[in-house]
């Protein structure tokens, strides 16, 4: 009687597994259309990828306009527009061949003119382009080999490359209906991609509808063909407060939570229905570069003593609020990661006293030190978004308080800012850097950027010069990896720079927004989204 | 009456000259070079900076450098966005319609309720109503719009869901915004209608209406308050220019495309030309609302255009 109780129910509650299962959408099928509203926090100065200097102009094309190569969030680079590659022996010299079957969403022919056009587009003096021009540092021209076919010149060797060129900056926009300038491309870039610009209200919303010409599989998806959805709306809701309202109302289906205060994220995580996804960031982390030409940063021991003095993970906690992870080296560990980074600069307040002591610089009776009769002084060089001093360098103060370091906070406007970056008059910015390749670095710390973007650490090592060049034109990976490994080494014994945060970018949206995907570069790829019953 | 507006009209040229001045030299009285400021946003090299100079004619004496700009704006041509490079005439004439929809829809919602309380209030004078009718004023008026703002966005969009919190669609969408905005101008339209309206209860016609045998209602709004509009219409001309103050808070917070957001947006892109275009636009709106608010005085009080 017992084993046959037992048995039964055992029966029932496969049954009850088996239909939760097939109830909660694992094996569910799409739904067909619809319409995803996305909250963005700012309007992007143009659609136009190949002119614009700001993050949002990708986060909203992604789908719009594809690129000869793609990496995802794994890091892998894949092939999208060109089935293949060939480096030439010189390493000058890159030949793609392209797919047979791409075209532009205006009937243009996706094929090696139309990409020859695209590079020189970026490159021609006359055009005011964005970053992707510094994605093309060394440009030389580009040949068509036949149709399908095209190679791309550089002056010199330039590894970088195919991670730029899968990043998303360096997007094929059509030469049939691109304009050199004007509207028609800044608000309607037209691409290659799963969905089209259809609507541009300024300072409102922008619309891109699905193309039904579209019959490939884009890398990050897993079907052939347009897109579920009929329609994504960007509307463009700089208010945190509001935006975060119309997510939790239904109004928006999905937002990004770019300048929302951190200590919303409680009551987001705590709606059941709404789901938060974080990426992380790739490039330089939220760091405080270290002006090593002015006193008292350019004392090797005081900048040791800030590296192991300043408490980061109390930084992820108390101002990020979990929304980033503790920072170990000059790239995110998204970017480059290894196990000796972190052990570097494990926090040890009492080593950081010790060496401080050892620079000379005793506690003095009023909790700062003092040296030859002189405080402990510095300045941090920060901006002023008009909303008084961030949060996190107030932190940033108050540890270096503790420390016995009289810290002034110097928040102004950013050319100003700008201006003392350029002539090295603080002890340091802070700053983050977004690059999807290990060559962020040489912006910061390659001598000839003192002065310029963004060597603001002031920072001029012939050595670090030497290995930056090497792995500008070094493309084995293994030899790549430790060649930038042995920078950072360097950058961190050398404490150029305290890493604070490796960022993360956060999307809230609701339970019924499904398959959403982001790329190597944080920028969500959609074309697979479709929204629930 | 034609002598009257023209003589209006005289007047509003030298002010309009000043303000384009004022608009002008704003460049010249930021600290810093303008030109690395406007282009801090992008890595620049010195040559491109130069280009930048020369076509601004940055390097050109102030007096020729003024005349061009305002020959160029007489002709509708206020230069280029820095940062989207659009005609900055074209992105202000794009968002001026939803801006003038919200003005007008909080003028309308001020000046319906200001009136509405400020005759009751005047009418029963030292009752509950009167006093009512100022405490609305008073809660009105000391509200930060933003924070009204928000507060309606979240009882009426998060919590009743009756409304949208953002975009620049249709009735609907100008509903939370308008109120949010009118509320403080209404407060000043009732206190003045009040004490205008008080004036004018007391005059010898009042008495003369009611002598006559004539309804309550019909005494009050045909003869009182006809007459006691006429120093409201004044304040609708001063009203109208916060109500544009406004527009730039309330366009943020609600989500709405706007000149305020425009103006806001080019303040923190540095976008000089844009933020010149936009001052100066509404400088000369706002100049040329109060010459119409100076016509429609003296057309509904003849004691003005003849006295």
């Amino acid at each position: 009687m017992v084993r046959r109780g037992l048995a039964s129910w055992w029966v029932i509650a496969v049954a009850v597994a088996v239909a939760a299962a097939a109830g909660s959408g694992l094996s569910a099928a799409p739904t067909q259309g619809g319409t995803l509203v996305i909250g963005l926090d700012q309007e992007p100065p143009t659609l136009d990828p190949h002119a614009s200097p700001s993050a949002v102009t990708y986060q909203i094309i992604s789908d719009v306009t594809e690129s000869l190569l793609y990496e995802g969030a794994d890091g892998k680079i894949v092939p999208w527009l060109a089935t293949g590659y060939k480096l030439s022996p010189d390493g000058k010299s890159f030949t793609f061949t392209l797919r047979q079957d791409a075209t532009f969403s205006d009937g243009a022919p996706l094929n090696a003119e139309a990409v020859k056009w695209n590079f020189d587009r970026i490159t021609s003096p006359g055009y005011k382009a964005g970053i992707a021009l510094t994605a093309l540092t060394g440009y030389a021209g580009s040949t068509v080999i036949d149709d399908h076919t095209v190679r791309i010149n550089f002056k010199a060797p330039y590894a970088p490359f195919l991670t730029y060129l899968a990043g998303g900056w360096l997007a094929m926009l059509s030469p049939k209906t691109t304009p050199a300038e004007g509207d028609a491309v800044n608000q309607k870039p037209v691409g290659s991609g799963p969905f089209v610009v259809s609507e541009y209200a300024p300072k409102d919303h922008i619309t891109l509808a699905r193309n039904p010409q579209y019959t490939r599989r884009a890398p990050w998806s897993d079907h052939q063909g347009p897109p579920y959805l009929d329609r994504i709306v960007w509307r463009i809701i700089p208010e945190a407060g509001t935006r975060v309202t119309t997510v939790q109302s239904g109004e928006t289906q999905m937002i990004s939570f770019q300048s929302v205060p951190a200590a919303v994220l409680p009551r987001l995580i705590a709606d059941k229905s709404l789901r938060v996804e974080k990426t992380p960031y790739p490039g330089v982390p939220r760091t405080w570069l270290l002006n090593v030409r002015l006193a008292p940063t350019n004392d090797l021991k005081v900048r040791q003593a800030l590296e192991y003095g300043l408490n980061r993970a109390a930084f992820v906690e108390s101002v990020y609020k979990g929304l980033g992870t503790v920072a170990c080296a000059p790239l995110t560990l998204y970017t480059l990661n290894d196990p000796a980074l972190c052990k570097t600069y494990a926090f040890n307040p009492q080593k950081a006293a010790q060496l401080l002591d050892e620079a000379g610089w005793k506690m003095g009776s009023n909790n700062i030190r003092q040296k030859d009769g002189k405080p402990l002084a510095l300045v941090i060089n920060s901006i002023n978004y008009g909303a008084g001093n961030l949060p996190e360098i107030e932190l940033l103060q108050g540890q270096l308080l503790t420390l016995g370091v009289d810290a002034r906070i110097k928040s102004q406007a950013r050319p100003p800012w700008y201006e003392d970056n350029y002539h090295c008059a603080t002890n340091g910015p802070v700053l983050f850097l977004r690059d999807p390749d290990v060559n962020g670095l040489y912006a910061l710390f390659a001598s000839v950027n003192i002065g310029g973007n963004f060597n603001w650490a002031c920072y001029a090592n012939p050595e670090i010069d030497r290995l930056l060049a090497e792995g500008r034109v070094q493309f084995d990976p293994a030899k790549r990896r430790a060649l930038y490994l042995r920078i950072e080494q360097i950058l961190l014994e050398q404490a150029i720079a305290v890493p604070l945060v490796d960022e993360l970018s956060v999307w809230v949206m609701r339970g019924t927004v499904k398959r959403t995907a982001y790329n190597y570069s944080a920028y969500p790829v959609l074309s697979d989204v479709y929204i629930a019953k | 009456m034609i002598r009257y507006i023209s003589t209006r009209l005289l007047a509003t040229v030298p002010v309009v000259f000043g303000v384009t001045l004022a608009v002008f030299s704003m460049l010249y009285l930021i600290p810093g070079d303008p030109v690395k400021m406007m282009l801090s946003e992008f890595a620049t090299s010195p040559e491109q900076i130069a280009t930048m100079r020369a076509q601004l004619h940055l390097n050109e004496p102030f007096a020729e450098q003024y005349g061009r700009f305002v020959w160029s704006a007489a002709r509708g041509d206020l230069g280029r966005s820095i940062r989207d490079r659009r005609p900055v005439t074209a992105e202000i004439v794009e968002l001026l319609p939803a801006t003038a929809a919200l003005a007008v829809a909080a003028l309308a919602f001020s000046a319906a309720l200001g009136i509405t309380l400020g005759i009751v209030a005047a009418v029963r004078q030292n009752s509950w109503w009167d006093l009512g009718s100022m405490m609305v004023a008073l809660v009105g008026v000391s509200m930060p719009s933003f924070w009204l703002g928000l507060i309606l966005i979240f009882i009426f969009s998060l919590r009743l869901g009756w409304l949208p919190a953002a975009g620049g669609g249709g009735a609907l969408h100008l509903l939370m915004p308008a109120f949010a905005l009118g509320l403080g101008a209404s407060a000043i339209i009732a206190r003045l209608t009040r004490s205008s309206m008080l004036d004018v209860l007391r005059m010898e016609y009042i008495n003369t209406a009611r002598a006559k045998g004539l309804a309550g209602r019909s005494v009050v709004l045909r003869h009182g308050l006809l007459n006691a509009l006429i120093p409201i219409i004044t304040i609708f001309g001063l009203q109208f220019g916060s109500l544009l103050a406004g527009t730039v808070i309330i366009e943020t917070v609600f989500g709405r495309p706007g000149i305020g957001r425009l103006l806001v947006a080019a303040i923190l892109n540095k976008d000089f030309p844009l933020v010149q275009g936009v001052v100066l636009f509404v400088a000369v709106f706002y100049v040329l609302i109060n010459l119409v608010v100076d016509v429609v005085y003296a057309v509904v009080d003849p004691r003005i255009r003849y006295g």
